[in-house]
């Protein structure tokens, strides 16, 4: 530790926590206080307006499918990644980091370009057999998807380097297949670094904005996740409404937190 | 023959880790395959496993061709150099893995677990976790984990190079016993010469990815292939024109015996019993051990003059030239 002198302590204390008090506390403070400056009217009243409820039944719709589908090739990209050699890794690894550089609505007019209906093969195709991708939730479980991405695999791979592959070779050397190793030694050895990404994964998918935005094409009563819902609600002077919907938002991602803040320890055995 | 590799070559990039080797590993036996760091023994080892694949070369284990056999396949038993114990399982369940993946009714794997617990001496550690247990018990239930299986042979990579030296005498002499008792065909990987010596029943020497002797413990000692095996296995110093232990030198403070090489004592040192030598002759320094009883009879100090020769019977091999 560095000595430093008790009014420099002081000092750096209150500068650090002014600091968050004023970007962060005072803020989400101000959007909890207002949710409740009616009591419980304004949240009641938010949930029985069919846009918010909609709204709130497609976001988790979505941000669930995005988890799953990111868990599933998350950890299948990690193992490869980390267990596996071959030519253009090093590309694909930066490749998957992309999402944390790109912004979301950049990734949501990409996605636009490739699925949409009037040009390119894959849109056209897509819609002429009944099966829309922009403008409905495929597309926007594909931009929440890119967008959450990186979570589950940062997590995952060192991990996956930390406890080596001694185990599973022992694994092997006493019969077990590739699917029962899986199951059986990996699987519960990277456990909570998964439910680690999927947490994190989870509360990136629900308050997605940018990308979805993009591709869902903003439909009220159709398209609308809880951050659109939010924004449009907040522009037709439904303000009461946009902070309660926002109010549960945060819940969810204090929920989150909390759900991390207890795994934390677990992972240092 | 229980194992028999023949003409496996393995590379790493340029690194050449085996070079064209062959051996047989005969059945029932406990074999040391011993060398330096880095010589290939355990890459020849994990081939035989499976875990590696040679680029050349054919593994064939028990009669049975298992050059491309995986390693689930090839009924072999692997215990590592760092455990690879499965943290999450209790000891038993350790134990119990590979029955399990094997489909084996509860009761049998139960009383096989059981069993092979108690062969290991940890059945009161049964529902610990691997690490409520000390390294060479994490050894030993490695070890038990690889039995239960019934494997034609049991291979061990380095198994007592991460323990201490007093855990590691007691572990080596504890598998001589094992093997006695088990007799599964076992090969180990050691860079040890005296944990080979004392262990095993016959030696594979390996160096810079090729096998320098095949023997007993007592032949490689008494018949060194050449000045590597002879090097490895024990001390060896020079003399005139020929390499030898330092213990096979007879020193005499008179020069008596023809051939004698003469030379004078520049240091001694006691370590316990034995009083070290360097004696400086014409062809250079030369090492000499004899016991402490004996350099006093001889009234040896620094600055004696004494003359060596090698003694009769003694283990010699010609020198290389001098580098």
């Amino acid at each position: 530790m560095v000595d430093v002198s008790l009014p420099a302590k002081w000092l750096l204390r209150i500068v650090a926590v002014g600091y968050v008090f004023f970007l962060v506390a005072w803020p989400v403070g101000l959007v909890v206080q207002h949710t409740f400056d009616a009591g419980l009217d304004n949240l009641t009243e938010a949930l029985s307006d069919e846009q918010v409820a909609g709204a709130l039944q497609l976001t988790v719709m979505v941000a669930v499918w995005a988890v799953v589908i990111n868990l599933v090739f998350g950890v299948g990209i990690s193992l490869l990644l980390v267990r596996f050699e071959f030519p253009g890794k090093r590309v694909l690894s930066a490749l998957i980091d992309l999402p944390l550089s790109v912004s979301p609505v950049v990734v949501g007019l990409a996605l636009l370009l490739v699925y949409n209906g009037r040009d390119g093969w894959i849109g056209p195709t897509a819609e002429s057999r009944g099966f829309q991708i922009i403008f409905d939730s495929p597309g926007m479980i594909m931009a929440t998807c890119f967008v959450a991405l990186p979570l589950v695999i940062r997590e995952v791979v060192p991990v996956l380097h930390e406890i080596g592959d001694d185990q599973e070779q022992a694994a092997r050397s006493l019969g077990a297949n590739a699917r029962q190793t899986f199951l059986r030694i990996t699987l519960p050895g990277i456990k909570w670094a998964v439910v680690y990404g999927v947490v994190l994964s989870l509360a990136r998918s629900l308050g997605e904005f940018g990308a979805v935005k993009i591709v869902s094409g903003n439909i009220t009563g159709q398209t609308q996740t809880a951050t659109l819902v939010v924004e449009s609600k907040y522009q037709s002077f439904e303000q009461q409404t946009a902070y309660a919907t926002s109010f549960l938002l945060i819940l969810v991602s204090i929920a989150c937190l909390v759900v991390v803040a207890f795994l934390r320890p677990k992972r240092t055995h | 023959m229980s194992i028999e590799v023949q003409n496996v070559t393995k590379k790493f990039g340029d690194f050449v880790a085996l070079d064209d080797v062959s051996v047989s590993l005969p059945t029932g036996q406990l074999t040391a395959l011993l060398g330096p760091s880095g010589g290939g023994k355990s890459t020849l080892l994990r081939i035989i496993a499976g875990l590696d694949t040679a680029d050349s070369g054919t593994i064939n284990i028990e009669g049975t061709d298992a050059t491309r056999l995986p390693a689930q396949k090839r009924g072999v038993g692997f215990v590592f150099q760092h455990y690879a114990v499965f943290k999450h399982m209790t000891v038993a369940k350790n134990v119990a893995f590979g029955l399990e993946i094997r489909k084996r009714p509860k009761a049998e794997i139960e009383h096989r677990v059981e069993q092979l617990l108690e062969l290991v001496h940890l059945s009161q550690f049964s529902h610990r976790l691997p690490s409520q247990l000390s390294g060479g018990q994490r050894q030993r239930m490695a070890l038990a984990r690889a039995l239960a299986v019934e494997p034609k042979v049991l291979l061990l990579d380095e198994p007592f190079g991460a323990l201490d030296a007093k855990v590691r005498k007691e572990l080596r002499e504890w598998l001589r016993r094992l093997h006695d008792e088990v007799h599964v065909t076992t090969v180990f990987v050691t860079h040890d010469q005296e944990e080979a010596l004392e262990v095993a029943d016959e030696i594979v020497v390996i160096n810079e990815g090729r096998v320098e002797q095949i023997g007993t413990p007592d032949q490689l000692y008494d018949e060194p292939a050449n000045d590597f095996v002879m090097g490895f296995l024990g001390e060896v110093t020079q003399l005139g024109s020929i390499q030898l232990r330092p213990h096979d030198i007879e020193l005499s403070t008179a020069p008596g015996l023809a051939g004698a090489i003469s030379g004078e004592v520049t240091r001694c040192l006691r370590v316990g019993f034995e009083v070290r030598l360097v004696v400086r002759t014409e062809g250079g320094d030369v090492t000499v051990v004899l016991t402490r009883t004996h350099a006093r009879s001889l009234e040896i100090a620094e600055g004696s003059r004494v003359w060596l020769t090698a003694a009769s019977g003694a283990t010699t091999v010609p020198a290389m030239v001098a580098v």
